[in-house]
């Protein structure tokens, strides 16, 4: 009983202390191993609250029993040498000796394996001391020499050593009060651990390979964390190898020139060059195979070589020489990024400083490098999007407010600055990070925050890779995990709900920070805020505007100062959100125009309180606003004739377009409150341009689909068409006092018959009307040729929307017809003289406004003409092939390129369009589906008919989506009526952009264009002009362009 | 201002040279030139050097006509055949847009791009020419049969030969360009000589060749005859190849070797061969790009018609040479369809997309072919599965036009220009009346 009893107490005794599994822990406390010194009852001398104390005591326990087994077990060197009397006597008493031990063991299963293996290093991690560099070096060189490690090889004598001073370094981080404090002098000592490890690998190298050590120096330079001497515990060690031929020192960059890096190197030292090379790869190749090779040891960590000049596939070692070629011509901006922490590590330091000298001017003119903003967008974009989602949410180091994240805002701001201020060249980003601190590029507080952060997140992964020593950047999920890892940065409580609760709130600081650090301090330099923000001179300020891509620093300093300055509200609200915004209008083509245009914005609303509130309260309304004022002029330009029209950002349906109906209701009501025509029609051209901004905003967000964009482009147009057709009829009957002559409808062709407008389409329409009653045919004429003309004037001629030309050019006989007929004058004409264009024009004909009856009778009335109930005949087939191969050589404007032009282009959209025309034509009276006025819609009738191959369907379609999107794209950016792909590189990269295509990539829309409208044109030939695919061209070489004018209205 | 550059103007400086040419390359492989003045050499280096490209073949219409020279300061040259001081020199360049990216237009351009794609795979690409060419006595009137200036043969040595002092001339000044030679002898027709080059990356190699013309045809005027590298000069005689040797590598490691495997072929190169097969017939427009390309092509011996590979076999459009032991880093394969007329750099760009293509789509190599292709009867030829390479330019255009490879390898700019350019020069060339009509024709009709 009592024995039962006692056991139960003890499990309780166990649990109280802070095992986790106490049973166990009993009995493993009672294990002979213990003997004498775990005391279960009373716990005398303290060790199993000691044990209790340490990061996961059940692990520390299971270490230390093992461990003392090891230390006095068979199979090992035995008591002596282990010095297992004294770990006894040192496990008996309180002391800082036992508790870094102990904090070890209860950190690290890794290290404690490690211990079992080599008992005797129990006395590194009680004795732990701090080690200057040259001495880690040289006592790992020593371990590794053949006098000291006898018959074990170097690579597993290196294994050993490199773990006893691991077990030093863990043992100062977990014994100390707080690690975040001491955090850089930790990861100092990783990185010269790292270093030494990898001078003693290349002490096992020359061993291997005495004769090429004779004929080579070669330096390890390491970049990355090693470079910057803030290491964690188990990383990829960065690293560029650099081998110069014995002799003189090379000399560094800046030198004169002369000598082996002359441009025309003699052959003997070509030759001298590459045995040189060759040598220092053999090296290089042994080097990390010793450090990277699992052997009995285990492994040290990968040697990774790919930041070198040309990544994997580059030679593994060049001369300094060779280095400094290619940093001058091709590399990229991350480069330079990762070059900031180069350092020399181990190997020749003579030819380490002469590539850190050779190199360094580059790194430090980086920012004068084209494509460096690109660059930078790209890089910045890279770091938040490359975490797969199914992590990102346990990402520390990756992933939006992770390690990563600190890092690259600190790499980029000194690229930035240390151009000009060499006190921010340092390669550690706390150094860095003060610097830019001290130096004001930041704000000192701001700084201090990120500083913590940082520290904080480094803590945490260095715990999460000190358990199994394995190389993790991912917070665990496992409560045992959690609890062990909040135990050892100091939460008690509820340290696994603690350490989650603390690194969230550190990540969305850092996401905070991050725009804090860039772009407050533009503000501040602007604005002469408090004394204790940073204090970015002009000059700085304009670098790192420059560096965001901001084409005229002094125009957006000014923009800055006059939205920032000032006591009152909207200035206070505007210096909060700026920063933000900053870097909002930074990722697009036009910052400049974007702050621009933020700022009238703000002058003309800055006083309305619903303005601020919005920007400041409703989400995503700013971030929109910001990106689709320096995207597009278009969008800009409409909201700068109507700023209240920024209300669509804040409305929950605000980026819905409307329906016909729904714009027509709108107009009309605004139409009734005004008393004369031309107040009437500006009334409603308001509603339209309102509108036309809110597809446009829709559209640059991507909100809504090509699709959606032109249907709704349709609808606005129809709208405004029914309006001011009423608004004409009304004035001309009023005018000529003679009351309403006749009912007028009028019928949509191309685009607008097709509900595909694009905004820069015209509203190609043709006119019918019925005399009313009483009315004779010549007054009801007049009258309505009064009211088109009315109608076409109104909405033609400038007013608060871009005006919209009415094109009548379609009617039948053209200009030299009648501007309306009636249903029985189209009959007359159509049965007499119906040409096969005129079919084809008629295929996307659709009544859009007036009369319903009317338009109904209209599209009855041509249903024969434009799906003939037996197809085509072989002479009209012949005519309409006939009738394109001239308009391609006559129709295109001269100097324009046939290539490109969208519409009249090899590939372009009339030919999609005519080849679809074609098969409506042919085949509309048997393929009921295939009787529509849509283009895409008969496409895919076409397709499902099977009357064209999948693929010659998909071809078309790309290439008639892509010339409408491009056109389209081309309106929103600010190039009115462009018809070919814009000549000006800036202007293909602002339209690609629109497109979604990546910062800085313009030309990919050229090439992108050329290939789908080949295509497209390919199966033209075939489809529209019968060639056989597989026969060769017979096009002569070039067309002889006949000039004159062709017959305006054909295909459109 | 860097070293190189500083080096530049050091030199052009000490060595009293008054003008230095920046050359750059048309589509159609033709060597262009602006001569600068030292002191432009400056803002040259810094900013690139503005010139109208509307004229030039390929670099119109591709945006605007106002581009950049860049010279590269390190393939700073002086040339050896200027004489004593004052001289001039000579530095390679890019032709870069106003906005300082590439030129779509530029050759160099597309070739570093193919380059780049080998990259993302992991490999880079290492050829080795052997360029043929014919001296013929001046003058060589246009229209007229030129007169070689040997009668000799395959490797004959020719005492006082005009041939042999010539090639010493050559070489040495090549040598003293920075382009080493592997090998020289006289080839098999009269005046017909070969110079093989050193192996060396795609790019320095397309460079070398570019200066091997000019050096080639500038040592020919100085010993008073005159160099062709037109690919078929003489209808008796064999023409003027430019067989190729490729190799790709992985790192350190040729990626073509394979040890044990048949002719210790990696399954690399198998894939690789199987892809310069596949595609064989549509990338014939550039490798071999003239009218007269095609004569020489169909001339028989050893000119490849016929798309086969074969270990040691002469009439093969790939051949396997033989392995040397112990040079597992010489595994390497010949392509002989090329022409010493072609644009290096196009033509190396699409070899090595279209054997960059076989990997990525595991394409499975045909049998070789033993037999000398030439003997074997058209049905034999069917019956074995081997296609003909297009017969004549206007058929090989035909092809191209078709291929999305060789429109993506070139770039759809390129791809346009080259068509519209070739397809001109086959109809002015069909609207001749030849002499074989005059001759043969017009006295019987």
């Amino acid at each position: 009983m009592t024995g039962a009893r006692r056991k139960g107490s003890a499990a309780a005794q166990f649990a109280r202390w802070g095992f986790d599994e106490p049973a166990r822990a009993g009995s493993l406390a009672a294990d002979p191993a213990l003997a004498g010194l775990a005391d279960a009852d009373a716990d005398e001398n303290g060790l199993l609250r000691a044990i209790g104390r340490t990061a996961d005591p059940d692990v520390a326990l299971l270490g230390l029993v093992r461990l003392l087994e090891a230390a006095d077990g068979p199979g090992h060197l035995g008591r002596d040498a282990h010095r297992v009397d004294e770990l006894r006597e040192v496990l008996g008493s309180d002391g800082p000796r036992r508790a870094r031990l102990l904090a070890v063991l209860g950190a690290s299963a890794a290290l404690g394996d490690h211990l079992q293996r080599h008992p005797g290093h129990w006395a590194r991690a009680a004795d732990a001391g701090l080690w200057d560099a040259q001495s880690r070096s040289d006592d790992l060189v020593r371990a590794v020499s053949p006098q000291v490690r006898g018959d074990r090889s170097g690579a597993d004598a290196l294994r050993v050593a490199y773990r006893a001073h691991l077990l030093e370094i863990a043992a100062l981080d977990l014994s100390c009060d707080d690690p975040t404090l001491t955090l850089p002098q930790t990861s100092e000592a990783l990185a010269d651990l790292a270093g030494a490890a990898l001078e003693a690998a290349l002490s096992v190298a020359r061993q291997e390979h005495p004769e090429e050590a004779a004929i080579t120096r070669l330096a390890v330079i390491a970049l990355g964390k090693c470079g910057g001497r803030e290491l964690n515990y188990v990383s990829d060690v960065d690293v560029v190898f650099v081998a110069e031929p014995p002799g003189d020192a090379p000399e560094g960059g800046g030198g004169d020139g002369s000598g082996s890096s002359g441009a025309a190197p003699s052959r003997a030292s070509e030759t001298d060059e590459a045995a040189t090379v060759a040598a220092a790869t053999t090296l290089a190749t042994t080097l990390m195979r010793t450090c990277s090779a699992s052997t009995a040891e285990g492994t040290l960590w990968p040697v990774d070589p790919a930041l070198r000049p040309e990544g994997k596939q580059g030679p593994l070692v060049r001369t300094v020489e060779s280095h400094e070629r290619y940093y001058r011509r091709w590399a990229k901006t991350w480069e330079f990024q990762a070059l900031l922490k180069a350092r020399t590590a181990a190997g020749d330091r003579e030819v380490g400083a002469a590539y850190l000298d050779a190199i360094r001017p580059f790194i430090w003119s980086a920012v004068e490098r084209e494509n460096f903003v690109e660059d930078v967008q790209a890089m910045r974009r890279r770091v938040e999007d490359n975490v797969p989602s199914r992590e990102s949410e346990r990402q520390i180091k990756l992933g939006v407010g992770g390690l990563r994240d600190v890092e690259f805002t600190v790499q980029l701001l000194q690229l930035v600055h240390g151009r000009t201020d060499p006190s921010l060249r340092s390669g550690t980003t706390l150094v860095g990070l003060a610097a830019l601190a001290h130096g004001g590029y930041v704000a000192r507080e701001d700084a201090v925050e990120l500083d913590h952060a940082y520290r904080l997140l480094r803590t945490l992964e260095h715990r999460i890779q000190l358990y199994k020593l394995r190389r993790t950047h991912l917070m665990p999920t496992d409560a045992a995990d959690l609890r062990r890892i909040g135990r050892s940065v100091g939460y008690r409580s509820e340290p696994g709900e603690e350490v989650i609760a603390a690194w969230r709130a550190q990540k969305v600081e850092v996401r905070r920070l991050h725009q804090r650090l860039f772009y407050r301090p533009l503000l501040s330099a602007a604005a002469k805020l408090t004394a204790d923000e940073a204090r970015l001179t002009p000059e700085a300020a304009r670098a790192r505007l420059l560096a965001l891509g901001f084409r005229d620093p002094a125009g957006a300093l000014r923009h800055l100062e006059a939205l920032t300055s000032g006591t009152n509200r909207t200035a206070a609200i505007q210096r909060t959100l700026l920063p933000v915004m900053l870097g909002w209008f930074a990722d697009e083509s036009d910052p400049d125009y974007g702050l621009l245009t933020f700022r009238k914005l703000s002058d003309s609303l800055g006083s309305t309180h619903w303005y601020l509130k919005m920007l400041r309260d409703e989400g995503r309304a700013a971030e929109r606003l910001a990106h689709v004022l320096a995207r597009s002029k278009y969008a800009a330009d409409l909201l700068m004739q109507a700023p209240e029209s920024v209300q669509i950002l804040a409305e929950e349906s605000g980026l819905v377009p409307r329906t016909r109906e729904e714009v027509l209701t709108t107009m009309r009501a605004a139409v009734r409150r005004k008393d004369d025509a031309p107040a009437a029609m500006s009334a409603a051209r308001v509603i339209r341009r309102q509108e036309l901004f809110r597809i446009a905003l829709a559209d640059l967000v991507d909100a809504i689909d090509d699709d959606a964009v032109a249907r709704a482009l349709t609808d606005v147009t129809e709208a405004l068409l029914e309006v001011a057709l009423y608004i004409a009829t009304k004035k001309v009957s009023l005018d000529r006092d003679d009351g309403v002559s006749a009912d007028i409808a009028l019928i949509g062709l191309g685009r607008l018959g097709g509900a595909e407008c694009g905004y820069a389409s015209d509203a190609d329409v043709v006119v019918v009307h019925r005399p009313a009653a009483g009315v004779d045919e010549r007054a009801a004429t007049e009258f309505v040729t009064a009211v088109v003309h009315e109608l076409r004037r109104l909405v033609g001629s400038p007013g608060p929307d871009p005006s919209m030309e009415v094109d009548l050019d379609l009617r039948p006989e053209g200009k030299a017809g009648p501007v309306s007929r009636t249903i029985e004058g189209y009959r007359a004409y159509y049965d007499r003289w119906s040409a096969t264009w005129e079919a084809q024009a008629l295929l996307r004909a659709r009544g859009v406004a007036g009369d319903a009856e009317l338009r109904r009778e209209f599209e009855a009335l041509v249903d024969p003409i434009r799906h003939p109930s037996r197809g085509l005949s072989a002479a009209a087939l012949t005519e309409i092939r006939r009738l394109k191969a001239r308009m391609e050589s006559e129709r295109l404007p001269r100097g324009a390129d046939p290539k490109t032009h969208f519409k009249l282009g090899r590939g372009g959209l009339s030919d999609v369009e005519w080849t679809i025309q074609l098969l409506q034509l042919q085949h509309a009276h048997e393929v009921p589906a295939l009787a529509t006025t849509g283009t895409m819609s008969a496409l895919h009738a076409a397709a499902e008919a099977k009357l064209i191959e999948p693929a010659d369907a998909a071809v078309l379609e790309e290439a008639w989506r892509l010339a409408s999107g491009v056109r389209n794209a081309a309106v929103l950016y600010r190039v009115r009526g462009a018809e070919s792909l814009p000549d000006d590189v800036r202007d293909a990269d602002g339209i690609h952009r629109i497109l979604g295509g990546g910062a800085g990539r313009g030309w990919e829309l050229g090439e992108r264009y050329r290939r789908v409208a080949r295509r497209a044109r390919a199966v033209t030939e075939h489809l529209f002009y019968g060639h056989d695919p597989a026969a060769p061209h017979t096009d002569p070489p070039t067309g002889a362009r006949r000039g004159g004018g062709a017959r305006r209205g054909v295909g459109r | 201002m860097d070293r190189q550059q500083e080096y530049v103007l050091r030199t052009v400086e000490e060595r009293d040279i008054r003008f230095i040419r920046l050359w750059f390359t048309d589509v159609l492989g033709t060597l262009k030139s602006v001569a600068v003045a030292p002191a432009e050499l400056e803002p040259a280096f810094e900013e690139g050097l503005g010139f109208d490209g509307s004229a030039i073949e390929g670099y119109t219409r591709i945006t605007e006509s106002d581009m950049l020279v860049l010279p590269d300061p390190g393939t700073f040259q002086v040339l050896p055949w200027r004489g004593s001081p004052p001289g001039t020199g000579r530095m390679f360049s890019d032709i870069l847009l106003p906005d300082g990216s590439p030129s779509p237009g530029d050759p160099r351009h597309v070739l570093k791009r193919a380059l780049k794609v080998a990259g993302d795979m992991g490999f880079s690409f290492y050829t080795h020419p052997e360029i043929e060419f014919f001296l013929f006595r001046k003058p060589v009137v246009p229209g007229e049969q030129p007169v070689p200036v040997d009668d000799a043969g395959y490797f004959d040595h020719v005492a006082q030969g005009d041939g042999h002092d010539f090639r010493r001339h050559a070489i040495s000044m090549l040598e003293a360009m920075g382009i080493s030679v592997e090998f020289s002898h006289h080839e098999s027709a009269p005046g017909q000589q070969e110079i093989d080059l050193r192996y060396a990356d795609a790019l320095s190699t397309a460079d070398n060749i570019m200066t091997f013309r000019t050096v080639i045809k500038e040592v020919a005027l100085q010993q008073d005859c005159f160099a062709s590298f037109m690919p078929k000069p003489l209808s008796g005689h064999p023409g003027s190849g430019m067989h190729t040797h490729l190799s790709l590598f992985e790192g350190d490691q040729n990626a073509f070797y394979e040890a044990g495997g048949r002719y210790q072929l990696s399954k690399v190169a198998r894939q690789f061969i199987a892809g310069l097969m596949h595609h064989g017939p549509e990338i014939v427009a550039v490798t071999n790009q003239w009218v007269n390309s095609y004569k020489r092509l169909w001339g028989g011996a050893e000119a490849p018609a016929h798309v086969s590979w074969g270990h040691n076999n002469g009439s093969a459009m790939v051949r396997v040479p033989m392995y040397k032991p112990q040079k597992e880093n010489s595994s390497r394969i010949e392509v002989r369809t090329l022409d010493a007329a072609c644009n290096p750099y196009l033509a190396f760009a699409v070899l090595l997309r279209a054997g960059l293509k076989g990997i990525e789509e595991e394409y499975v190599l045909p049998e070789e072919t033993e037999d000398d292709v030439w003997r074997l009867t058209n049905a034999e030829r069917h019956a074995l599965g081997i296609r003909a390479l297009p017969a004549s330019l206007s058929e090989a255009i035909d092809i191209m036009e078709r291929s999305e490879l060789v429109a993506d390898v070139l770039g759809e700019h390129v791809f346009e220009v080259f068509l519209r350019n070739k397809r001109q020069e086959w109809a002015d060339y069909r609207a001749q009346v030849t002499p074989f009509e005059l001759t043969h024709l017009l006295p019987r009709l």
